[in-house]
């Protein structure tokens, strides 16, 4: 068997979720460990090679000119590049404040405002070419497993290209939209969660992004607005993890 | 001169420290958090506050659900809205789940190879792999009870205003006292292991809690008094870190594992309350480091309490309803116990239930002048006397015994 692959394991701003959701694989994360050497993962290790990774996972959201620079460090000491969570595919939460980033600052930290660096929060994929984006916030673990076992054995991951809706209706969960009126973006939204929301009885929010492709946000829009929900509250909605365009 | 610490690892979110020398001796110590800003603040207002507690969830994955809980219950508190006995022991359940998760993950994975010797817990796998194995355990334990009323293991929302989307079966329940009583032979012998530890950092003062043990209608001090954080504690910003500084009384003060012991030990279960009266001399010297000690001493506490909280709701049964919940102008604040410590969310609402009003503050915020303290007082102890490497490596355990969680210290405040 050839060596292991060595891994990185890159933070830019977030909630450190993506980086932790690694760590609940439990005793699976040992089986990636049989192909996969950890080079940096600075939550878990103190260990740092600052060299080359034959994959780098890159959780967060460029936020500041230091997470730049470690997005075009992983980048340019990496082969094979994953935007994992949706902060790196699509900015999630902390990217739909629509403020200018001296206004933010002004607002959170006084007049004066902060003099340190700040930037707009921006997705990675909007500054670097990535090899895969797994969206998802959180992301499902199990997608991030399968990519990469299938990366160490030369296989190109699976990319779910279906709304949450089928796998709601594989579940046989009882559409929300329909029944209870509730927001849910199901139907626009990339599916891969296994409709973890709608198991709970409440509507999908949106947070592995827009479906590629056919999608029809319109549509949604208008069943939405015909359930009585005002516009400020659906376009927020639809900006939240994403910037979809209704 | 200043002696740059590189960024911290096995610590949650990117921070890191310098100390400035001056004249051969060490003259201050300044722990500069650089992760970016995220405005929660601001992302907020203007919401329709059904939505604020799956937002406010994203502030941080490793306690998410008890930012869901305290942003429920300011909603809650500014409409005026009581939820009854049942939906408080579920959301109990759900935070003990948490702290069984955030206490395994930082006492095993982030703490343990230093005492052990080892850059991480995976390469301390070869040699103790059976402890490694322990502390997964309880962490898997943890997160199923996130699961179950949480929705899932991060960033569920299934945590709402008046209630819960769906309620946990009796099965669900059932597992639970069967797994508390399972894992309580590892919670102890987690407390064996961190009573072994020399003390370090600075020695507290202040301690600062909510009125109950996992949450609260106030907070309390060493006096007892209890009072809301706008009379006794005070926000500034810093200009070297996206993190702002708070004081209670103009002085630092410490929120976690070891405040909620030192000032709340007689609400503890049987099993617990006698852990801390063997170490009760230890844990009152106050050093920070103990806090480690005070989190093994909660995985006893919590696995105690999930059992006896899933036994009475199945003696009487899962009711199942919700609070109707009716918006209106109001204000409230949610104060509860992160693992970490104390955990405030404020709103102010208007009529029709949106947000005018959002103030969020985070232990690692509370924390963070206690954590300078504590740096300045070991690298003073430190330098001159032992190698750089030493010294460096001294002040990065003196952080990590905080369990800080820098992705949540980031924000922000009023508006």
């Amino acid at each position: 068997m050839m060596g292991k692959l060595k891994l990185g394991v890159f933070e830019l701003t977030d909630c450190g979720g993506c980086a932790l959701n690694m760590l609940f694989l439990y005793e699976r994360l040992f089986d990636l460990l049989e192909f996969y050497e950890i080079g940096e993962f600075h939550m878990a290790s103190s260990l740092k090679t600052e060299n080359h990774y034959d994959v780098a996972v890159v959780t967060g959201t460029v936020s500041s000119h230091r997470d730049l620079e470690l997005l075009k460090h992983a980048r340019n000491h990496s082969n094979y590049l994953i935007a994992l969570g949706t902060c790196a595919t699509h900015g999630d939460v902390q990217a739909s404040v629509e403020l200018p980033i001296r206004e933010k600052l002004k607002a959170v930290y006084g007049d004066e405002g902060n003099p340190m660096k700040a930037l707009d929060s921006k997705p990675v994929v909007e500054y670097v070419a990535v090899d895969l984006a797994i969206p998802g916030c959180p992301y499902d673990k199990n997608e991030l497993y399968q990519a990469l076992m299938d990366i160490a054995k030369g296989i190109d991951p699976v990319r779910p290209d279906y709304p949450v809706c089928v796998e709601c209706k594989l579940n046989e969960y009882e559409c929300v939209l329909v029944k209870k009126d509730l927001p849910c973006l199901g139907p626009i939204t990339l599916g891969g969660c296994n409709a973890v929301c709608i198991k709970s009885g409440l509507g999908c929010i949106g947070c592995r992004g827009p479906l590629p492709g056919e999608v029809n946000p319109a549509s949604e829009y208008e069943i939405l607005k015909g359930k009585g929900y005002d516009d400020d509250y659906i376009v927020r909605k639809f900006k939240t993890f994403a910037r979809w365009e209704p | 001169m200043i002696i740059e610490l590189r960024e911290f690892a096995r610590v949650e979110g990117n921070g890191k420290a310098e100390i400035v020398i001056e004249d051969g001796d060490v003259k201050d110590v300044r722990l500069k958090i650089v992760e970016g800003p995220r405005f929660f603040e601001l992302l907020t207002l203007g919401r329709h506050y059904y939505d604020v507690p799956d937002l406010e969830a994203r502030i941080c994955a490793i306690c998410y659900l008890a930012h869901s809980v305290a942003s429920v219950m300011g909603i809650e508190r500014a409409f005026g809205v009581e939820v009854p006995e049942e939906i408080q022991l579920l959301r109990e359940l759900g935070l003990i789940g948490e702290f069984l998760e955030s206490h395994a993950l930082h006492l095993y994975l982030l703490v343990a190879p230093d005492v052990f010797g080892y850059p991480d817990a995976i390469r301390m796998a070869t040699k103790h792999g059976e402890l490694v194995k322990e502390g997964l355990a309880l962490k898997a334990f943890g997160n199923r009870l996130r699961e179950l009323i949480g929705g899932r293991e991060i960033h569920g929302i299934n945590v709402k205003p008046g209630g819960f989307g769906r309620y946990p079966t009796q099965e669900g329940l059932e597992e639970v006292e069967r797994q508390s009583e399972a894992l309580l032979r590892l919670a102890k012998r987690a407390v064996r292991l961190f009573a072994q530890l020399d003390p370090y950092g600075e020695r507290v003062k202040h301690f600062v809690v909510t009125d109950g043990y996992l949450w609260g209608k106030r907070l309390i001090a060493e006096d007892k008094e209890p009072f809301h954080y706008t009379e006794r504690i005070e926000e500034r910003s810093l200009v070297y870190s996206f993190a702002k500084q708070s004081r209670y009384n103009g002085e630092d003060f410490f929120v976690g594992a070891l405040s909620r012991l030192l000032l709340k030990n007689e609400m503890l279960t049987p099993e617990a309350k006698r852990l801390f009266e063997e170490h009760r001399e230890r844990l009152e010297t106050g050093y920070v480091s103990y806090n480690n000690l005070a989190q093994a001493i909660e995985l006893v506490y919590s696995l105690e309490r999930a059992g006896e909280i899933a036994k009475t709701l199945l003696d009487r049964g899962i009711n199942g309803e919700n609070v109707p919940v009716e918006p209106r102008e109001g204000e409230g604040i949610g104060y509860v116990e992160a693992p970490r410590g104390v955990l405030i969310h404020h709103y102010r609402t208007d009529s029709e239930g949106r947000i005018t009003y959002s103030n969020i503050i985070t232990p690692t915020a509370l924390n963070h002048a206690m954590i300078e303290a504590s740096l300045l007082r070991e690298a003073k102890a430190l330098y001159g006397e032992a190698d750089e490497g030493d010294m460096i490596q001294r002040l990065e355990e003196t952080v990590r015994a905080f369990d800080p969680c820098i992705s949540c210290s980031v924000h922000l405040v009023k508006l």
